[in-house]
């Protein structure tokens, strides 16, 4: 920081924040591969229409993070309040839950219907866990084909959750780069004249060629980890191989050659 | 006329007979016993539960402890009413009290449902179902401590497997409760008892047709269905002999479930 003498605790920083930005480098498709996955696990569970939901504030609400199917678009960011529904019960009572015949009166799914002119018949919603709490509510609505439908079987809750397991891990990654960029994106903005030294180093810290090839590598290797197991193969026996050549050179350095 | 013995176990032969048990409870309805339901809430205005409901009451956080205030929020996430439902169903002169502790903005977690199973004890209701549980370790010990003092009180407890293939609590404690897992029957009335396993009790608990706020039915999947087919069960029971112990209570289920399964091995 400007003015503050200790380089050591300037570098750790430096390191922190580099960390910091390369998680979000990384992490930023998270929502994608969420999505992906929950194509996947709603073809195995026989749906087209799937859903996850996630903790917004600390009332028990609940937001639509992912969704996948006829009216993906208009979830998006909807808003499920506290208790609500079966995503609520689910989210409160951490336990599974399969319904039938959904739609009908005034519900909660029937408002949601409303908005956006789907029709939500049957659904299986099961929680979201991440070290024993409980994160968010995975969906799966309906049945893919034409109705009537069989209901979801015991089987197919066991199935859901162990898609909800995968699907929670990534969804704890996203929560944690997203805490991380709100922050960073908190701090830059603020208005506050005491961190104004603050702003001004973070700045410079990345605007620095390091820093910002530092990110270029990282954005090449998301890049190159996404083009297949053939393509992260080959990469990780290069890197291997760079990482033992700056070995072998440090070790040299130190024997004065 | 059912014999209820001790748990048989054939190294030892078979137990002295504790008490004759006639079939007069299966024509019971449960009238006089009362039986709390631990959940989110109950529609009390719904047909099929109407008039039965005799208290409702709602956790809430007052100076960092829950208390209980008589509630009219009704259930807005449905579990509770289709508990309801089905104990309604099944003994439709229950004295139903809604112990609402799931729905509350955040209050979602073991410290409310704790709370509303103390205050069910407490109150010394005679059946207490509770469809929910908890995995945090944290909750092992006073679930445990609490339980103990409801099977002391009289209290008969009866609580719901966990969904998920983990451990929770208090179902996976043996002595001083009644655990249910769901099963494909649908007559509420062949329940199956499997002494040795840490879920004991089996009752119908897939595609349950049932009561949903709004005066309307479902179809539903899950342990939590299963719970209040053995509440029923339990308050036609508590009935017809008002004084049987929690203990003796579990032994006329084992008894009812044997003849159960005798029944359809020899159909």
């Amino acid at each position: 920081m400007p003015g503050n003498k200790n380089t050591d605790l300037d570098a750790k920083l430096r390191r922190v924040i580099e960390t910091i930005d390369i998680g979000n480098l990384l992490v930023e498709p998270l929502t994608r591969s969420i999505e992906q996955l929950l194509s996947a696990s709603a073809a195995t569970m026989g749906s087209n229409d799937a859903s996850v939901l996630i903790r917004d504030g600390d009332e028990g609400d609940l937001r639509f993070l992912a969704a996948i199917g006829e009216v993906a678009d208009q979830l998006r960011d909807l808003k499920v309040p506290a208790g609500k529904g079966i995503a609520g019960f689910v989210l409160s009572s951490g336990q599974p839950m399969v319904v039938s015949d959904v739609g009908g009166e005034q519900t909660f799914y029937a408002e949601v219907d409303k908005a956006t002119g789907y029709s939500t018949q049957m659904m299986l919603a099961t929680p979201l866990r991440y070290n024993d709490e409980v994160i968010g509510v995975l969906e799966y609505i309906n049945r893919s084909g034409p109705p009537p439908w069989e209901p979801f079987t015991p089987a197919e809750m066991d199935k859901a959750a162990l898609c909800a397991d995968a699907i929670a891990s990534l969804v704890n990654a996203y929560e944690s780069a997203k805490l991380f960029r709100d922050l960073s994106e908190r701090l830059m903005s603020d208005g506050d004249e005491e961190l104004a030294d603050a702003r001004a180093w973070l700045r410079g810290v990345r605007d620095t060629a390091e820093h910002k090839e530092m990110m270029e590598l990282a954005l090449l290797l998301r890049e190159l980890a996404s083009r297949g197991d053939a393509e992260r193969a080959m990469c990780r026996e290069l890197l291997d191989a760079v990482l033992r050549f700056s070995d072998s050179r440090s070790e040299t350095s130190f024997l004065g050659y | 006329m059912t014999t209820v013995t001790g748990f048989e176990d054939t190294r030892f032969g078979s137990q002295s007979t504790f008490f004759q048990l006639d079939d007069q409870w299966r024509s019971a309805t449960g009238k006089g016993v009362s039986v709390a339901v631990i959940d989110s809430g109950i529609d009390t205005s719904h047909p099929e539960i109407d008039g039965r409901v005799r208290a409702s009451f709602e956790a809430r956080v007052d100076n960092k402890k829950v208390v209980f205030d008589p509630s009219e929020a009704g259930d807005s996430a449905g579990h509770g009413t289709a508990c309801a439902g089905i104990i309604s169903r099944i003994a439709p002169d229950a004295e139903l009290y809604s112990i609402k502790v799931l729905g509350a903005g955040g209050l979602g977690d073991g410290h409310a449902f704790l709370a509303g199973l103390e205050w069910a004890v407490k109150n010394r209701y005679r059946v207490i179902n509770l469809s929910l549980g908890t995995t945090k370790p944290q909750f092992f010990a006073p679930l445990h401590d609490l339980l103990d003092r409801a099977y002391q009180a009289g209290c008969i407890v009866v609580a719901a497997a966990n969904n998920l293939p983990q451990p929770s609590f208090p179902s996976v404690f043996s002595s001083s409760l009644i655990s249910v897992i769901k099963s494909e029957d649908t007559d509420p009335m062949k329940f199956g008892f499997h002494y040795g396993q840490v879920i004991e009790l089996t009752a119908p608990g897939v595609n349950v047709r049932t009561a949903w706020p709004g005066g309307g039915y479902r179809n539903l999947t899950g342990n939590s269905f299963a719970c209040p087919h053995i509440a029923a069960i339990i308050a036609l029971l508590l009935e017809m002999h008002p004084g049987l112990t929690p203990f003796q209570v579990k032994s006329a289920l084992y008894a009812i479930a044997q003849e159960n399964q005798e029944g359809k091995s020899t159909n």
